[in-house]
């Protein structure tokens, strides 16, 4: 009764009495420690109750939620799931109405655009850049003038860097890795009208040869090969001077405290420089009976100042053009990220499409353990990207 | 009198077997006919299947069996991965099973005791414990690798290599997937992917069955063979035969019945794995662990395609009770009646044979059965 | 002749019996080796795990695994959810599987052998294939992410159901005419007569029941997604499983693996008599 007069100066009351669960896919527990603070803060000025849960597995739980007819009030939402749920109808379209909605960066909101709508607010983003291991890097004599800028420098530095137990340079053996070198080449998955599939093409080829060549020199090994669970981790170990991860490395600090790194944008491909961008946006169930105060609490979380506040906790950088600016500029180590932002391309999304590129990424762990046929492998990835492309445009 | 304990048991009878009926009904019967219904229908996963989906018709089925796609291709390869799994782990369980409980079972060996204890232990443990160790030992340089250095052999990356054996074997002899093989052959595979062999990655899988499930088999054949004993001692030395003939002529023959119940057993539960699968990358490397099982779970849970996961399902199902009438066919009793009355006869015993080989065995053969949950 | 024959045969059966301790001692080693190993893993640093797997001893003695476990992994809510649901299960099992066998084998009641038919064809339906139709169930009752969805359906196997007819057919049915005669009703007859005798059947279903919940995985999977409802086996493979970025950590997967298994292990030496017992009996007979 008391706590009804919560009217005063802050915030909307649109959360009136609700309780409200988030479900989110945690980086550890800096961060979900900063999403239940910034809930808190929301639901104490909003009369609200908020529990933020970590999953183990964001996808599992979430489509479980979904069809256990008990999906979170509010979610992370992945990139790479994103229009498998919104072409299943199971998500609000609420980002069009956002009041903040014109500040987010276009590519996000592009990223989160389905049949035309905005549907919900980036919360985040992350870039690929290229992680040097900073002391290995002093020890093979190399300075900043060093630092690659085109495939044949980062051949080279990778061979310099790989010595005895440490191997020059480290990445996932999937999709999301290998993507940015077929895209340097020039390549592409789809046309700009989305509806032709173009993975099978000689840009794709030369992307996927110039990892197999560092690959078979002995400067490339995939995570897997190091008993690395990622490329972080093999980094964090020694086991790897240079890594091709985003702003998420700064989480091995936990782990592997002495290991000192620097960040810098991918070296550039024939077709000149790409990486990608990797973001989440925040999820609001279809019909759900919550929606007014998630939206309103959205709008919070989404805020410059708040993104921020994320931003120093857990590292993400801020989904807004004027909130990033401001990151680059107090955390100079991550700029690049920043920077890289304006030629990132998001990699391909669309309804059906993350099977597809499951069953690419499986096909490409053959190149691990030998001889793969690359050209068959795009091949294959060409028919059946085509096919979910038609069955996606109905 | 006699009338009214008679109508009292039929009274208790029922109530004695409610709760079974009633929970079997609801959470095995039940569901069943949903998931049938979700089968043919294109229920998205909102909302209640009842109401919010419209039949469909065999769509599901023919995604999953005949329309080339990435769904075929999926189940193709999900059914290559298991056939390559049951059939080097069936024979291989059951072999060394019966050879250990043949060792454990003589009478001159001292610590039978511990030596049964040490073959049966990992059965006990969960198959969440044991993948775990499993998936520590067989790491890049993990335990098994380093034994293999040291008899001078540099072992593959085990869960990270999705090279098929037989691909491997056809390599070394300079035969690659060129030619006929490339052709196509059913769900969507060449003839060559078919031919690949299970990949080193299932290899470990397959040891991994064979070290969990041979210590329960064990206890059921060294029930089997205690009943037994004596008889074979007095046949034997009316015989004069050595041990191996023994072995071959006289006490294989008699464990037949125990051999139908390992048999079957093993048929069934390698065709469900699916714990091991979920901890080892959900199918990876490259697809070579997916297994119809966790196939099915995952185009429902995770691609949201409910209804053809749920269609998955019951061709798995199909797929077991064919394969476990076609075994009971192939080792049926030769001299088997053809009437149709006596065969149902017959069958009723082999289920009373079966039953009483689970309590001969005490603990082993329900072990069995929860063994079977475990290759899941 | 038929002397040296023997004695041939004898030497023949030294030779055969020494093979078997050789190759036996290897087996027992292989089967055993990696519990050691794993135990012996949790104790060690995360790189020493990683480089010595195959020493017993630590170079290092860490505890840091388990003091992980018990502080940042919540380790004793997914044991307490363990023990919750394997206690009632096991009792449900237990006691109503009992009942059903006794029904099923003695009472007369018209319906009985078209209970136990379908009882039978119950049991050829593989669990793995019930797991998108339970899930179905359980969203479609409201009992999805709660203890009751976890429990009650696998409260009762056929196969338990089946244990126990085929045990009390072995008994003899006089005992309970006598009763019968001095006036004791059906359920105290079961309860004070049959069931005592059927204590060896209990006991084998107990273990089954036991070990059957404590180390099921998939049904928990389907029936929850809650992370306060996990269980010791759905908590440790999130472990395992390995989300992004949580990396390589044997230490702390090996010392979960190990203190899972310690309730089954204990079981096990507790009842290694029984379990065991087949071979004895033999021995004895």
């Amino acid at each position: 009764m008391l706590t009804g007069c919560s009217g005063g100066g802050g915030g909307s009351d649109s959360g009136n009495g609700s309780e409200l669960t988030i479900l989110i896919g945690s980086s550890g527990p800096a961060e979900t420690k900063a999403v239940q603070d910034a809930a808190d803060t929301w639901a104490a000025d909003n009369d609200a109750k908020v529990k933020v849960i970590a999953a183990d597995d964001l996808n599992q739980q979430l489509s479980q939620g979904f069809a256990g007819d008990d999906a979170p009030d509010l979610f992370y939402m992945a990139w790479d799931q994103f229009a498998n749920y919104a072409g299943n109808g199971y998500l609000d379209t609420y980002a069009k109405d956002l009041k903040n909605a014109k500040d987010f960066y276009p590519s996000l909101v592009d990223t989160f655009t389905f049949d035309g709508d905005f549907v919900c607010a980036p919360k985040d983003f992350s870039t690929l850049g290229l992680i040097v291991n900073t002391d290995m890097w002093a020890a093979a004599g190399l300075t900043d003038a060093d630092v690659p800028t085109d495939w044949d420098s980062l051949e080279a530095v990778a061979k310099k860097l790989t010595t005895g137990d440490t191997v020059g340079l480290s990445f996932g053996l999937e999709y999301a890795r290998l993507g940015v070198f077929m895209n340097q080449a020039g390549g592409t998955l789809v046309d700009k009208d989305g509806t032709k599939a173009t993975a099978d093409s000689p840009e794709n080829l030369a992307g996927l040869e110039y990892v197999q060549k560092l690959h078979d020199e002995g400067v490339l090994k995939f995570p897997s090969e190091l008993d690395a669970g990622w490329g972080g981790e093999a980094l964090g170990a020694g086991k790897a001077a240079m890594v091709i991860e985003g702003p998420w490395i700064k989480g091995i600090a936990s782990d592997y405290p002495d290991t000192k790194w620097a960040a810098y944008e991918l070296p550039a491909g024939p077709e000149g420089k790409s990486t990608f961008t990797f973001t989440n946006c925040w999820g609001i169930p279809a019909n759900s009976d919550t929606r007014d105060a998630a939206v309103s609490l959205v709008e919070y979380l989404t805020s410059d100042d708040q993104q921020l506040a994320f931003a120093d906790a857990f590292g993400v950088i801020p989904s807004t053009e004027s909130a990033a600016a401001s990151y680059a500029e107090k955390y100079p180590d991550y700029a690049s990220f920043v920077a890289s932002n304006d030629y990132a391309v998001s990699p391909v999304n669309f309804a059906g499409s993350a099977s597809v590129v499951g069953d690419f990424n499986a096909s490409l762990e053959g190149m691990a353990s030998g001889n793969v046929d690359l050209k068959g492998i795009l091949g294959t990835f060409q028919e059946q990207l085509q096919a979910a492309l038609d069955e996606a445009n109905g | 009198m006699s009338r009214g304990i008679r109508g009292n048991e039929a009274r208790y009878g029922w109530a004695f077997t409610a709760p079974a009926i009633l929970i079997i009904g609801v959470f095995l019967v039940l569901p069943i006919l949903l998931a049938l219904w979700v089968s043919f229908s294109d229920w998205n996963g909102l909302g209640s299947p009842l109401g919010n989906s419209e039949f469909v018709g065999g769509v599901n089925y023919a995604k999953v069996l005949v329309d080339s796609g990435l769904a075929q291709r999926d189940f193709g390869t999900s059914i290559r991965n298991n056939l390559y799994y049951v059939l080097l782990v069936v024979p291989l369980q059951t072999a060394l099973a019966l050879f250990l409980a043949v060792q454990v079972n003589r009478r001159m060996l001292r610590g039978r005791g511990f030596f049964r204890t040490a073959f049966y232990f990992p059965s006990v443990t969960s198959s969440i414990a044991i993948t775990t160790i499993f998936i520590f030992l067989f790491t890049s340089s993990g335990a098994v690798n380093q034994v293999l250095g040291w008899l001078g052999v540099n072992g593959p990356n085990w869960f990270a290599d999705p090279r098929g054996v037989l691909h491997l074997l056809l390599g070394g002899l300079g035969v690659d997937g060129s030619g006929a093989a490339a052709a196509g052959g059913p769900l969507g595979l060449s003839w060559w992917d078919w031919f690949a062999g299970p990949s080193v990655a299932m290899c470990v899988l397959i040891i991994l069955a064979i070290f969990t499930t041979s210590g329960t088999f064990m206890l059921l054949f060294l029930a089997a063979l205690q009943n037994v004993g004596a008889e074979i001692e007095e046949a034997a030395a009316v015989d004069g035969a050595g041990p191996f003939r023994t072995f071959f002529s006289v006490t294989l023959p008699m464990l037949k019945p125990t051999l139908f119940t390992v048999l079957t057993l093993g048929l069934i539960g390698t065709w469900q794995v699916f714990d091991q699968i979920y901890l080892t990358g959900r199918g990876a490397p490259a697809k070579t662990l997916l297994t119809p099982a966790f196939l099915a779970y995952d185009t429902s849970f995770s691609d949201l395609k409910w209804g053809q996961g749920a269609a998955i399902s019951f061709i798995l199902f199909g797929i077991i009770v064919a394969l476990t009438l076609f075994q009971r066919w192939v080792l049926r009793d030769r001299d088997a009646g053809r009437a149709g009355r006596r065969r149902e006869v017959r069958a009723v015993a082999r289920l009373h044979r079966d039953a009483e080989s689970v309590r001969a065995a005490g603990t082993a053969v329900p072990e069995a059965a929860a063994s079977e949950g475990r290759e899941r | 002749m038929s002397m040296t024959m023997h004695a041939g045969r004898r030497r023949l059966a030294t030779i055969g019996l020494a093979l078997s301790y050789v190759l036996l001692v290897a087996l027992a080693l292989i089967y055993i080796y990696p519990f050691l190993i794993s135990i012996s893993g949790s104790f060690k640093t995360d790189a020493e795990a990683t480089q010595q797997p195959l020493s017993l001893l630590p170079a290092t003695w860490t505890f840091a695994a388990y003091e992980r476990l018990f502080t940042s992994v919540p380790l004793l809510q997914w044991a307490g959810n363990s023990l919750l649901i394997t206690v009632i299960v096991t009792t449900g099992r237990v006691f109503f599987d009992s009942l059903a066998g006794y029904a099923l084998s003695r009472l007369q009641f018209r319906g009985r052998a078209v209970v136990f038919a379908c009882l039978v064809a119950v049991m050829a339906v593989p669990n793995v294939v019930l797991l998108i139709p339970r899930f179905l169930i359980l969203k479609e009752l409201g009992l999805y992410n709660s203890y009751a969805g976890m429990i009650v359906p696998i409260m009762i196997d056929a196969a338990g159901i089946f244990i126990m007819k085929q045990f009390f057919e072995s008994i003899p049915v006089s005992v309970e005419e006598a009763a019968r005669i001095d006036g004791a009703g059906v359920f105290r007859t079961f309860w004070t007569i049959v069931l005592p005798m059927a204590m060896p059947a209990l006991v084998t279903l107990f273990i089954l029941s036991f070990q059957g919940s404590w180390n099921e995985f998939a049904h928990f999977v389907v029936s929850r997604n809650d992370p306060d409802l996990n269980t010791l086996t759905t908590g440790v493979a999130s472990l395992t499983s390995g989300q992004l970025g949580s990396g390589n950590q044997y230490p702390l997967q090996l010392a979960a693996a190990v203190l899972m298994s310690i309730p089954v292990a204990v079981l096990f030496f507790i009842f290694q008599r029984r379990i065991m017992s087949t071979s004895e009996g033999g021995e004895k007979g």
